[in-house]
């Protein structure tokens, strides 16, 4: 085997290919003869080949929920660009999300065409968590219905918004990421922008003093503004089942262009947790309690989402 | 041998029937097996006696009583259309039979227990479901398919059967679908084939019992049934996608629009039979179920999880399969080897 250090990675591929070539050409079988060449290639492109090949023998691991983490992995560059460069993310307080066991991560929830902010918070957890790990996130039910993106979504670590789902998840000392606003917090419009929705019933609240969770909540600014909707066309809506049609300054307009988000900064704050294991799980059924719990994580998301709208200043630079 | 049990085995005819008699035959704590169906198996087994019967005729009422039998088992819901058996015949079978069966055990002192072999599809395969239903979950969504609501049925009455008779122990197993290789069942088949037609952009998770573990837990709960329904499938799950690699088959995307139908033509002529409608949504969405209450109540583990039942399948396999192709897996493959 010769040494390859010295030599880039366009030109061993170049010499790779010729050998296979020559071999070829000389009646070596095709398959022994990129395995004689490949001998020469660098070793992290063989690693990255032999990764390919395993996975193609279906030689690699998810999880009961579908979970594929070398999946993740494999799309995370593609997310952290966008944390890094595009949206600029500056995180503050991820230590409050414990690194042991079980808890609820709450968040507000925008970005009408697609909302990123799930992959966002994501994405600060496992770059500036000391001791990172995969949450999961419960996703809009009616994206499990559809094509690609079902499948997408569960890889990465989506589950469908069934409290069921988020009970196992505690019960199994995961992070579950929920977003109670749901639908009304995505579909709402620019001009209502970081005003917190409805809490839903505070089902939220329900599982988390059930399971003993701890509640993280989270403040997001900037996903508001990756895709302002300006208006929303309840007739495309219908036609396609969906929960609203978003129409923004880009988008039906400019076609596929028109998906791009627009580069807002953005800001997450961790804030910290609210131990609930005290309250035991017959609190679940006091509507009083899960009541004041909600309102409780709501005001805090609210109060840290204007303290860091004034941190942020302008938008987009 | 006596003070063993005695179980009468209705729907015996079928191989998950005929596999419950062949372990039973071997089971100390059994005394005799009775078994009942229109057609009978070709086997000839110790302490086990055959009856050909339909389960839908009067017969019944006087047959299940004269067989003296203390356990009934119930193996005989079909799931897809099989010979002899046409589509239009299975809701007769299915809930008519059931329902004739239900009324011989009531005339019958003997009988204690009642076991269903029946299945998960009461569920569904929901999108927006729990990626894990648990017992209580049935029917939380519409019963969509013909076998569904068939299954709704026959669980309806077997809920109220088990009111109306508190002194007996009435088990419903739903069971997740099964595979094996060189099972005759539509799924396996499918799983089968060199080029598989999967629904473009679905990816669904699917839970299939082993052969060995589906009749393992049957065998468990006709010797110790526990009341009420109990799923019966594998931990964990694994998605289609994942599983065609791991069998090595090639998928052949298709408009899911256009699966159904097209499977219902290409199954005819690739040998894989109909694939019963249900099929065409589980190969969509799939279908996940909680099995605790099969491991602690029933106290069955089963040996295969969903990735394990589908690796033995690879590995037993004889289905055709194109040569290798020299194509991007093999050179892959090939390179891979090189370390």
């Amino acid at each position: 085997m010769s040494g390859v250090s010295g030599t880039s990675i366009p030109e061993a591929g170049i010499r790779f290919l010729r050998s296979v070539r020559a071999a070829v050409e000389s009646g070596v079988d095709p398959i022994v003869a990129v395995e004689a060449a490949s001998a020469d290639l660098p070793k992290s492109l063989r690693d990255g080949i032999d990764r390919m090949a395993r996975r193609l023998r279906g030689d690699y691991y998810e999880d009961e929920w579908g979970f594929d983490e070398e999946f993740a992995e494999g799309a995370y560059p593609f997310f952290e660009l966008l944390y890094d460069h595009w949206w600029r993310v500056e995180t503050t307080g991820v230590e409050h999300v414990p690194a042991h066991g079980r808890a609820m991560l709450v968040s507000n929830h925008a970005g009408s065409l697609f909302p990123f902010d799930a992959s966002m918070i994501t994405g600060a957890i496992m770059k500036r968590h000391p001791l990172p790990r995969w949450p999961r996130f419960m996703v809009l039910n009616w994206a499990f219905s559809l094509p690609y993106l079902s499948a997408f979504m569960r890889k990465v670590g989506g589950v469908p918004a069934s409290p069921h789902n988020a009970t196992r998840i505690l019960e199994d000392d995961g992070l579950m990421m929920v977003f109670p606003e749901g639908v009304k917090g995505t579909g709402k419009p620019f001009s209502e922008r970081y005003r917190l929705q409805r809490f839903g019933r505070g089902g939220f609240v329900e599982i988390a003093l059930q399971t003993g969770s701890p509640i993280v909540p989270i403040a997001v600014v900037g996903s508001e503004e990756i895709y302002p909707m300006l208006g929303d066309s309840r007739a495309l809506a219908k036609l396609i089942g969906a929960p609203f049609a978003p129409i923004t300054p880009t988008f039906p307009w400019l076609g596929p262009l028109g998906l791009i988000p627009l580069p807002s900064k953005w800001r997450i704050e961790f804030c910290e947790p609210i131990d609930v294991s005290g309250l035991g799980p017959e609190a679940a059924d006091d509507r009083r309690i899960v009541f004041e719990i909600s309102e409780q994580v709501r005001e805090t998301i609210q109060a840290k989402l204007l303290e860091n709208l004034v941190k942020r200043g302008s938008a987009f630079v | 041998m006596s003070g063993g049990r005695r179980i009468l085995i209705a729907g015996i005819g079928n191989m998950w029937g005929t596999m419950l008699a062949r372990r039973l035959a071997r089971d100390p704590r059994v005394e005799q097996v009775i078994g009942i169906d229109t057609t009978l198996p070709d086997v000839d087994l110790e302490r086990t006696e055959l009856l050909e019967a339909d389960i839908r005729s009067p017969v019944m009422a006087r047959l299940v009583p004269a067989t003296e039998a203390d356990t009934l088992v119930h193996t005989g819901i079909l799931w897809y259309p099989e010979e002899g058996k046409p589509a239009r015949a299975l809701h007769d079978i299915n809930v008519i039979g059931t329902l004739q069966l239900l009324a011989a055990a009531e005339r019958s002192p003997t009988i204690e227990r009642v076991i269903l072999r029946g299945s998960a599809a009461i569920y569904g395969c929901e999108p927006a479901g729990p990626s894990f239903f648990t017992e209580e979950m049935a029917r939380s969504f519409p019963l969509r398919t013909r076998f569904q609501r068939d299954v709704g049925e026959l669980e309806g009455y077997f809920e109220n059967f088990a009111r109306r008779h508190p002194r007996l122990t009435c088990c419903m197993l739903r069971y997740q679908p099964e595979i094996g290789a060189g099972l005759q069942v539509p799924l396996s088949r499918y799983l089968s084939l060199p080029v598989v037609p999967v629904q473009l952009g679905f990816d669904p998770r699917l839970q299939l019992v082993h052969a060995d573990d589906a009749t393992e837990a049957l065998v468990e709960a006709t010797m110790n049934p526990v009341r009420g329904a109990v799923n019966i499938a594998p931990s964990g799950s694994i998605s289609l996608s994942r599983a065609l690699r791991v069998i090595g088959a090639t998928e052949l995307p298709i408009p899911h629009p256009l699966f159904g139908p097209a499977l219902a033509r290409l199954g005819r002529s690739l040998g894989t039979g109909a694939l019963y409608g249900d099929a065409v949504r589980l190969l969509r969405y799939g279908r996940g179920v909680d099995n605790r209450r099969m491991r602690e109540d029933l106290g069955f583990t089963p040996r295969f999880d969903a990735a394990a039942a589908i690796e033995d399948f690879a590995r037993h396999s004889t289905s055709r399969r194109l040569a290798p192709l020299p194509g991007v897996a093999g050179i892959l493959e090939g390179l891979g080897r090189m370390r």
